[in-house]
């Protein structure tokens, strides 16, 4: 039987769910570890759900959660391997929705975010997703001055992945 | 080259094909955690009950016998007392700061706190190594310094040394048992704690570094 807090919580996270799987893309190299981080962004999101009170939209709230579990809670399980296989990219695109060179970039995109180091992967993450200056410092804890400085450096780093 | 088109990919990337249901989601919430957080508190737990034990242990030891006999015996209760008082505040400290860690806080706060909880088990550890080497210190310093103190230090043992010798055995002794408790502590730590918290410390370095430098 699930009370209203859950009944809420479980719609929000479904709804928004991909911004939770885009994380994992970022941070894990294979499924195994894309689902074990998966799991403990849902236990973190659900033990803080009752203090959510809605002064911010649940998305805005779940960035936060789901960034901050992948950088500091997160402990990758000795199952994880460390390989980087593009065509293990957890997740398959339908390519009659999406064009070729589009597909192509994309999968170069999360290779080349996930060679960058785990600050860099969010401040990238959070420059993708079209979030201000305002959230992404106050995200991270630091400066808006040092979230520019810090996401021009980013920036540099994965367009000189991308394009040695 | 810019960054332009590869945004463009990213906005338009289609939505996750796994889809998790409501359902799904429900189960995984119930599940324990397995954060980092949740280690080091097991792992500072642990380390508190090996240090209750083992000065469990050293105040059952025949020690005790000796130090009656010179009158010693009040002064070390007197350091059990407050022994036990100085852990019951590192507990309360260790457990207020495991759960003031929220991962609803940003992210400097966050990895802030957690090695915050790892400190507290530190300084409870240097704080058992210093009172430790202080508390012999003194002992010694006050069994040398008492007629017949070191006679009956030794009188135990089953072994014939020179009364001479007493002293320069006394304290080999002592300082040949520190250096194996430190490098024991100093390779436990190194590996646990050097594990456990290298992705912290890295991160934490990464966020601060330019603000360091101003």
């Amino acid at each position: 039987m699930q009370t209203e807090l859950e009944h809420n919580f479980l719609q929000d996270f479904e709804t928004n769910q991909n911004i939770v799987h885009k994380v994992c893309r970022i941070y894990t190299n294979n499924q195994d570890a894309h689902n074990d981080l998966f799991q403990e962004i849902a236990i973190q999101l659900w033990k803080n759900y009752s203090k959510f009170r809605g002064d911010s939209k649940f998305s805005t709230w779940m960035y936060r959660v789901a960034l901050n579990t992948a950088i500091s809670l997160y402990r990758k399980s000795t199952r994880t391997i460390k390989t980087q296989d593009i065509s293990e990219l957890s997740f398959k695109i339908k390519s009659h929705e999406y064009d070729d060179t589009e597909e192509l970039q994309l999968k170069a995109l999360y290779v080349a975010i996930r060679n960058m180091n785990d600050i860099d992967k969010a401040l990238i993450f959070l420059y993708l997703e079209d979030k201000p200056y305002k959230e992404i410092s106050d995200t991270l804890g630091i400066s808006e001055v040092n979230a520019r400085v810090k996401m021009n450096r980013a920036k540099e780093k994965l367009k000189k992945i991308l394009n040695p | 080259m810019d960054l332009a088109n590869y945004k463009k990919a990213w906005k338009n990337q289609p939505e996750e094909i796994n889809k998790l249901s409501a359902l799904e989601i429900y189960k995984m919430t119930q599940a324990k955690s397995t954060s980092i957080v949740k280690w080091i508190f097991i792992i500072g737990s642990l380390e508190f009950l090996f240090w209750i034990a083992l000065n469990f242990i050293a105040s059952q030891f025949n020690y005790a016998e000796v130090y009656e006999e010179l009158h010693l015996m009040k002064y070390i209760n007197y350091t059990y007392y407050l022994g036990f008082l100085v852990l019951f505040l590192f507990l309360v400290v260790f457990y207020r700061n495991y759960t003031s860690v929220s991962s609803v806080d940003n992210t400097k706060t966050l990895i802030k706190k957690i090695i915050r909880v790892r400190k507290t088990v530190k300084f409870y550890v240097y704080y058992n190594i210093i009172s430790t080497v202080v508390v012999t210190v003194i002992f010694s310093i006050v069994v040398a310094n008492t007629p017949g103190g070191m006679e009956a230090m030794f009188k135990n043992q089953d072994i014939n040394i020179d009364p001479s010798q007493y002293l320069t055995l006394y304290i080999t002794s002592i300082v040949i048992t520190m250096i194996v408790l430190l490098g024991f502590l100093f390779l436990f730590y190194y590996l646990l704690y050097g594990l456990l918290l290298k992705k912290l410390n890295r991160n934490y370095k990464e966020l601060t570094k330019l603000e360091e430098a101003k």
